[in-house]
């Protein structure tokens, strides 16, 4: 399930990137023995509800599967790392519950010049970092030019400033952008804010190794990190009382690293952590029949797909390079192979559940942009796929197989999976059998993603199987179907110039409604031209215990997930069971949604579903009792073995 | 494996013993020289192979650290830079035997902090699991092995041969996940006494008293279950140089001495079979420190095995270069500590 991510914030690939060793112990667990029946009839155990006093600070701990690379937001890359930072630091705007649309943050209010040149961000007063100095327009001002001018700055962030000419900050609760042309893509700015006075003491160089780990990290966020190494396994932050958005309900909040997804949650199980970050929809599944603990599939913002080399070339001379089958080349065959998967027996059986049949590269959280298609545009309807491929000239021979439009037959198609998603190798499986069903002969290859990135720029591949994810702005997913991408990001060798033209058109609107018809337009261009059949948008398993915390909003909402979302919201306002939920301005965005979160899961924000995960757990007690009477069975058969020889040798 | 050096061999016929006598001084030490000559080779070789090795992995690391975000062909252009990947080859050869004899290896692509400090940060919990468990599977594996062979065919050797055999035989993971679910978790009437995982509970000191219990504690499932998981190793070669030592001529001196048949086992039998395990010891000391991966990630030990796999997937060519030289060195130096160890207790191997 590793995805590669269009954004910052990226929390879907990198956790799951990590996990190999993981994910095949717990697929061999899962075979072997017994995790999920002695786990599941062991159950919960009840956890102490956490009361706030002087003596015992309430302490929220969850459990992640994958460590922290640097907790300086100019070097590390892991979703980890970016969740930290979001902690840490405050950003000049936040994100929306509802659809992650830009809200006031470190900006009150920001207005727009009418020729789009000029951007003013109203600064709030009052906010204080750590350490007690004052956090004013000069701290953003100096973090926007570090980023601009610095190497291994702008190497991070350097892409949401790109048309900014200049950042200013006239008075302490103003910054002004000039910009070189306007941008559509602002006011998305998902830079942490550091303190001027702080950083301008390390040098371009020192940056390049600068830890910034405890003690003495000064920043201004919700919660101040007090002990922890990036490389390490245990992260504590403690409340920033004076945080500007109020103090967060809970004193301390840690992060535990666990390496494997059953360990994970096993320690959710028993109690050692109070929420589990990341696990997959199988562990979903066998912990939404547990009291005390709900468990959900959380939509995140992101697509799986099925990528076709639509054409590669040598970008200096222009010739074709690399291996392609012809029939990939040809947009008429791709589009019906459209009609030849059935997404959602795959989001069933590939995704167990865990995510939603997808159809443009667009999540459906950001819906203002995504487009919708003529009524069954992305059907499962194998007989148009047929009919569609006979008029496009790949007709079927006697021998049921399809032949190219010269009549020769057809090369198998090079079906590509990532090694180390197993739902990249079963969405292939899939994809085989529906191509085969059309007559078309294809061959699975899996290969680890980093190999595969190089056979994606040499060009020697058919299709792959791989996902991205899409930040709150849709810029960069689109820009990686223009031209110029190849080579760089494009993985489909697509190239239109009326594409590339609607691109600059659209990331240089200073009109929302016209942007939004652009943007679907080229959804639209890209629906008929098929680079990529989507067949997945992502979700993300996580799991909370009810008797320790509640008051979760998800993001999105209704449907998405609860931590690990763009802005820290949910850690500032969860509350201790037992204690009402508080209303905030992400709890009201949507009508009786996020307001209340009892216990038992009445009425959840978050599904709890309960499901028969009793009879699941007997089948694999009586493997379990199998594999005992097994092992004994050897041992016995071996003793008897070994009294024999060791009586010859006498 | 005669027992040459316990019972003294004599000398060959023609070779005048005085002869023999004066040269024993050079020839132990133009072993020595040797040995340290071909310790030291191998750790060259392993330099320059190191190097190169990485570099074959068909994945760039610049493109898995780039994907993350929406980065222009200019921004990944000066994250190359940043990594030094921009440089000729060769050059960034001499930039590792720089970094690699100021003893921090550079600086790690993905964390980027100095790789000797976090080879060392990941060093000591690695040497607490993998130290441990290997030193008790020496200590009761040797102890069981030289009951089985002195008591051969009885009880204790069926069981403990047959025993160490089964548990030898399993992956070491699915034992540590067995013990796991009995333990850590709970089954049944067993309460899951031990924690779930890590190495130590969040607000404890480590340097405490009370942070070294609570490490022990954490450490301890994980740690049973390598030592019975490396048991039979030790176990079987003991029990088999032990057998070989049985049917030899001194012991029956010895016990015709009137010896009691402990002492016989003792000191004649067991010094003598201790030959080819001191060995097996000292080569798998050697590898203590590259780390058991799958018990790391079973319990969540965040040792040098699981930083290395990580390192493997972006890839991380500086920490892979410092890991694999620790580790090859570790076991380079080990083995000639066994062949050093092996010369003393063996005056013909010098030769």
């Amino acid at each position: 399930m590793t995805t590669r991510l269009a954004a910052p914030f990226p929390p879907s690939r990198r956790r799951r990137r990590l996990r190999v060793v993981a994910v095949a112990l717990a697929a061999l667990t899962a075979l072997a023995l017994p995790a999920a029946a002695l786990g599941a009839s062991t159950g919960p155990v009840k956890a102490p509800v956490p009361s706030r006093s002087a003596a015992s600070p309430v302490t929220f701990t969850v459990g992640i599967l994958n460590n922290v690379d640097s907790f300086n937001p100019f070097l590390g890359i892991e979703a980890e790392s970016y969740e930290m930072w979001a902690l840490m630091y405050d950003y000049m705007i936040n994100y929306n519950m509802t659809d992650m649309s830009p809200r006031p943050g470190l900006a009150k209010s920001w207005d727009t010049s009418d020729n789009g040149l000029t951007w003013t961000f109203h600064i709030r007063t009052g906010v204080k970092w750590s350490d007690g100095k004052p956090l004013t327009a000069a701290d953003i001002a100096y973090t926007y030019n570090r980023i601009m001018h610095g190497s291994t700055e702008s190497s991070s962030w350097g892409s949401y400033l790109k048309s900014v000419q200049t950042v200013t900050a006239p008075n302490p609760t103003t910054v002004v952008l000039k910009l070189k042309k306007p941008n559509a893509v602002l006011p998305l700015l998902p830079m942490p804010i550091i303190p001027k006075h702080i950083w301008e003491h390390i040098s371009e160089k020192q940056v390049k190794t600068y830890s910034n780990e405890p003690p003495n990290v000064v920043g201004s966020g919700p919660f101040r990190i007090v002990s922890g190494k990036a490389s390490g396994s245990l992260y504590v932050f403690k409340a920033n009382p004076n945080y500007w958005q109020g103090r967060p309900h809970i004193d301390q909040l840690i992060f535990r690293v666990y390496n494997a997804e059953d360990t994970l949650v096993q320690a959710l199980k028993k109690g050692e952590v109070d929420f589990a970050e990341g696990i997959s929809p199988l562990q979903v599944k066998a912990l939404q029949g547990q009291p005390n603990i709900v468990a959900q599939n959380g939509d995140s913002p992101g697509f799986d797909e099925i990528a076709f080399n639509t054409g590669s070339v040598d970008l200096k001379t222009g010739k074709p390079k690399g291996d392609p089958n012809p029939a990939v080349l040809d947009p008429k065959f791709r589009f019906a192979l459209n009609f030849a998967i059935d997404r959602q027996a795959i989001i069933q059986r590939v995704y167990q559940g865990g995510g939603k049949p997808a159809t443009t590269i667009i999540p459906p959280a950001y819906k203002q942009y995504q487009w919708k298609g003529p009524q069954g545009a992305f059907a499962y309807d194998p007989k148009k796929a047929g009919r569609l491929l006979n008029a496009a000239g790949y007709k079927l021979n006697s021998s049921g197989q399809r032949t190219m439009p010269d009549g020769s037959p057809m090369q198998p198609l090079r079906l590509y999976a990532r090694s180390e998603s197993p739902t990249s190798l079963g969405t292939m499986n899939f994809f085989q059998g529906y191509l085969k069903d059309l007559g078309i002969p294809s061959k699975i290859t899996s290969m680890e993603s980093g190999k595969l990135t190089n056979t994606i720029l040499t060009g020697d591949y058919d299709t792959f199987q791989w996902g991205w994810y899409v930040e709150p702005d849709p810029d960069s997913m689109l820009s990686y179907f223009t031209c110029g991408q190849r080579g760089n990001w494009s993985d489909s060798w697509w190239c239109n110039k009326t594409y590339d033209k609607l691109y600059t058109e659209q990331h240089d609107s200073t009109n929302q409604a016209q942007r939004e018809a652009i943007v679907k337009r080229m959804q639209r261009m890209l629906y008929y031209a098929a680079p990529y059949l989507n067949t997945a948008y992502s979700s993300i398993g996580e799991a909370y215990r009810t008797d320790r915390f509640h008051c979760f909003v998800p993001q999105p909402n209704p449907g998405g997930i609860l931590l690990f979302q763009y802005g820290v919201n949910n850690y500032v306002h969860i509350e201790p069971a037992g204690t009402p939920c508080q209303t905030w301005w992400g709890s009201t965005q949507t009508a009786g949604q996020g307001g209340s979160n009892g216990s038992g899961g009445g009425s959840n924000p978050v599904a709890s579903g309960s499901t028969d995960s009793g009879s699941g757990s007997t089948v694999l007690i009586i493997v379990v009792v199998a594999a005992v009477i097994g092992v004994g069975g050897l041992l016995g058969g071996f003793a008897l073995y070994r009294r024999g020889t060791a009586d010859s040798r006498e | 494996m005669t027992a040459a050096a316990e019972v003294g061999v004599e000398p060959l016929p023609d070779v005048p013993q005085q002869r023999a006598r004066s040269s024993r001084r050079s020839t132990g030490l133009w072993f020595l020289v040797r040995k340290l000559f071909g310790a030291a080779t191998s750790l060259l070789f392993m330099l320059v192979v190191n190097f190169f090795l990485f570099r074959v992995i068909p994945s760039d690391p610049v493109r898995t650290l780039a994907r993350g975000r929406a980065t222009t062909p200019k921004q990944v252009a000066a994250l190359t830079k940043t990594l030094g990947l921009d440089q000729p080859l060769p050059v960034q050869f001499l930039t590792y035997l720089k970094n690699t004899a100021t003893g921090q290896f550079g600086v790690s692509f993905q964390y980027r902090q100095s790789v000797g400090s976090l080879l060392i940060d990941r060093l000591w919990p690695t040497l607490a699991l993998v130290g441990t468990s290997t030193i008790l599977s020496i200590l009761i594996g040797l102890w069981m092995g030289t009951l089985a062979a002195w008591y051969r065919g009885q009880m204790f050797d069926t069981i403990s041969t047959t025993g160490t055999i089964v548990l030898y035989s399993m992956p070491e993971w699915w034992l540590g996940l067995i013990l796991f679910f009995l333990f850590a978790v709970g089954f049944g009437p067993i309460p899951g006494v031990f924690p779930i995982g890590g190495l130590i509970d969040p607000g404890v000191n480590g340097s405490s008293v009370h942070g070294v219990l609570n490490m022990a504690w954490h450490l301890t499932l994980p740690v049973v279950t390598l030592t019975i998981a490396y048991l039979a190793e030790y176990a079987l070669i003991m029990r088999s140089a032990l057998l070989d030592e049985m049917g030899e001529d001194y012991l029956v001196t010895a016990r015709a001495k009137g010896l009691r048949d402990v002492l016989v086992r003792r000191r004649h039998a067991t010094r003598n079979a201790l030959l080819p395990v001191v060995t097996l010891v000292a080569l798998n000391l050697g590898f203590i420190v590259s780390g058991a991966i799958t018990i790391e990630t079973v319990f969540s030990i965040p040792g040098l095995g699981l930083l290395t796999t990580d390192a493997l997937k972006i890839p991380d060519y500086p920490v892979l270069q410092g890991a694999f030289l620790v580790f090859s060195a570790s076991v380079i130096v080990a083995n000639l500590i066994a062949q050093l160890l092996y010369g003393w207790l063996d005056p013909r191997v010098r030769l």
